[in-house]
C-alpha cells in the first residue's frame, strides 16, 4: 500500500512559460483524456523538474475582479461584457506568475496512510509522486479513497 | 460624507503576507495573483514592514536579482497603521500626510494585523453609498424629483491634468524615471502623431521584471491597449463604476474626441475628494440611504 501502487502514471503537465489561455485549454483536454475532472496540473520545466502546481483556484483567483463586492451590487447587463474585456489582462500573464510554488510531494515508497493524512491535514486533493528530481506519477484523493474503502464497494 | 464612517467598514480583511527572507520572485507572484498593490512583511508572525509595487519597480530599476534578493532588502518600515474603529477621515489624513496609498489595520492584540485599508477600498465604499442614495445618479431615473443633476460631480472636477506620457520607443528605464518623478501609477504611451497608443502601468513593469525583461526594452513591448478612457464631462460616479468593472485604477480623460487626452482620473484621486460623487453629499444623507 504505497504511493507507487495507487498513483496514476498517466498525467498531464504544463510548462511555466505557457499562457493562462493555454493552461485553460490544457485543463479541458486533460479532463477529457483522463476521464475525470482535473482541477490541478503539475508545472514542469524544460529539465523535467517539478516547479509548481497550477490549480483552477489559482486561475479563478486571478481573473476575479478585485472589487467583487461592487460587482455583486450591479445588476446591469453590461457586467457580462465587462468581464470579457477584463479577461484581456491575462494576455501577458504566464503560468509561472500565478502557480503555487511550495508544492507538497511524496515518494513512490510513501505509505498510503501517510498520504491520506497529508491530504486531510493540508486540504490537498492531489500529490505529485517524485523520484529524485523527476515526477513519476500523481496520487488523487479519489485513488486513496477507493483504495482504502474498497471493502464497501 | 465620511463623517461617522469607520475604518472597519472600508478595510479589506484579506491581508497577504510573506516572511522577510522571502524572495522578490515570491512577492511578485503573490502581488500578481491577488492583484494587490502591496503586501505585509512579517518576521515570525510579527509585522515589520511593507513592500509595494513601487518598491518592486525600484528593485528592477536598481538591478536587484529577482531570485536572490529578499524582501528585507527593499521593504519599508516601520508600518503605518490605524485601528478598525478609527474614523475613516483620520486614516485618510494619515495616508495623505505620509504620501502612502495604504495602511495596515492593527488588531487589539499586540502584533496582529486584521486588515488593510487602501484608497481603492475607500472609493469602493463611497461608491456603494452613492448607488444606494436616492439623490445619486444611479437612482436618477427612478426619482427625478429628488435629484439635481447640476449637483453631480463630473470627471473634470476630479481629474489631474495633463496626463504624463512617454513615447513607444522609450526604454523601461525612462518610463520608471517618469513614473517616479511624477509619483504616478501609469504613463500614457503616445503614438508618433500625439494620440494615445496604450498605457504602461507599474503592474506591467512588475510583470516584465518577473519575466526577465531588461530595462532597455521599449515601452511599446509591454504596454496595454486600448487605453481605458472617458469623456471629461462624464459623471464621476459613472467613471468610478467603469474603473471598478474594468478593474483599472485610472481612466484617461479626453475632451471632445477620444484621441485628445487632457488628463487622468485615478481611484486614489477620487478617494481624496472624499465626498462620493455629488456636491449635495452629507452625513445625513448616508443615514437616510442606509
Amino acid at each position: 500500500m504505497f504511493a507507487r501502487d495507487v498513483m496514476s502514471t498517466r498525467f498531464h503537465t504544463i510548462s511555466p512559460e505557457q499562457s493562462i489561455a493555454e493552461a485553460v485549454k490544457m485543463f479541458h483536454i486533460a479532463s477529457i483524456e483522463e476521464q475525470k475532472r482535473i482541477f490541478g496540473l503539475m508545472v514542469i520545466d524544460e529539465k523535467e523538474h517539478l516547479v509548481g502546481m497550477l490549480s483552477m483556484y489559482d486561475i479563478l483567483l486571478f481573473v476575479q475582479p478585485k472589487h467583487v463586492h461592487v460587482w455583486s451590487e450591479i445588476e446591469d447587463l453590461e457586467a457580462h461584457e465587462m468581464f470579457a474585456e477584463l479577461l484581456n489582462r491575462v494576455k501577458s500573464i504566464r503560468v509561472s506568475d500565478i502557480m503555487t510554488t511550495n508544492v507538497v510531494t511524496v515518494k513512490p515508497e510513501t505509505h498510503v496512510m501517510v498520504i491520506a493524512d497529508l491530504m486531510i491535514r493540508r486540504h490537498i486533493r492531489r500529490l505529485p509522486v517524485v523520484e529524485g528530481e523527476n515526477v513519476v506519477g500523481v496520487v488523487y484523493i479519489s485513488d486513496v479513497f477507493y483504495h482504502l474503502l474498497d471493502k464497501f464497494l | 460624507m465620511l463623517n461617522g464612517l469607520l475604518v472597519e467598514e472600508a478595510m479589506r480583511r484579506q491581508v497577504i503576507h510573506l516572511p522577510h527572507d522571502a524572495t522578490l520572485r515570491n512577492c511578485i507572484n503573490l502581488l500578481i495573483k491577488f492583484k494587490a498593490n502591496a503586501l505585509l512583511v512579517v518576521d515570525h508572525a510579527r509585522p515589520i514592514g511593507i513592500v509595494s509595487k513601487t518598491d518592486i519597480v525600484g528593485a528592477f530599476y536598481g538591478g536587484l536579482p529577482i531570485e536572490e534578493s529578499k524582501l528585507m532588502d527593499i521593504m519599508n518600515g516601520p508600518l503605518l497603521t490605524c485601528f478598525p474603529d478609527d474614523e475613516l477621515s483620520v486614516a485618510l489624513d494619515l495616508m495623505r500626510e505620509n504620501g502612502v496609498h495604504q495602511l495596515f489595520v492593527r488588531g487589539a492584540e499586540l502584533n496582529t494585523v486584521v486588515g488593510m485599508l487602501s484608497y481603492l477600498d475607500v472609493v469602493a465604499l463611497l461608491y456603494r453609498y452613492c448607488r444606494a442614495c436616492p439623490k445619486g445618479a444611479a437612482r436618477w431615473s427612478e426619482r427625478p424629483d429628488l435629484s439635481d443633476r447640476t449637483q453631480l460631480l463630473v470627471v473634470r472636477d476630479a481629474m489631474k491634468s495633463p496626463a504624463i506620457s512617454c513615447r513607444q520607443g522609450d526604454s523601461l528605464a525612462k518610463v520608471i524615471e517618469e513614473l517616479t518623478a511624477h509619483r504616478l501609477g501609469a504613463l500614457l504611451v503616445e503614438e508618433v502623431q500625439g494620440s494615445a497608443a496604450g498605457v504602461v502601468s507599474k503592474t506591467d513593469i512588475v510583470v516584465a521584471y518577473n519575466h526577465g525583461s531588461d530595462l532597455e526594452v521599449e515601452a511599446r513591448s509591454i504596454m496595454k491597449a486600448p487605453v481605458a478612457s472617458c469623456d471629461e464631462r462624464s459623471l464621476l460616479s459613472d467613471a468610478i463604476r467603469h474603473m471598478f468593472l474594468k478593474d483599472v485604477q485610472r481612466l484617461f480623460v479626453y475632451a471632445e474626441a477620444p484621441s485628445r487626452i487632457v488628463g487622468v482620473l485615478s481611484l486614489s484621486d477620487a478617494a481624496q475628494i472624499r465626498s462620493g460623487s455629488c456636491r449635495a453629499c452629507s452625513a445625513s444623507r448616508i443615514i437616510a440611504a442606509s
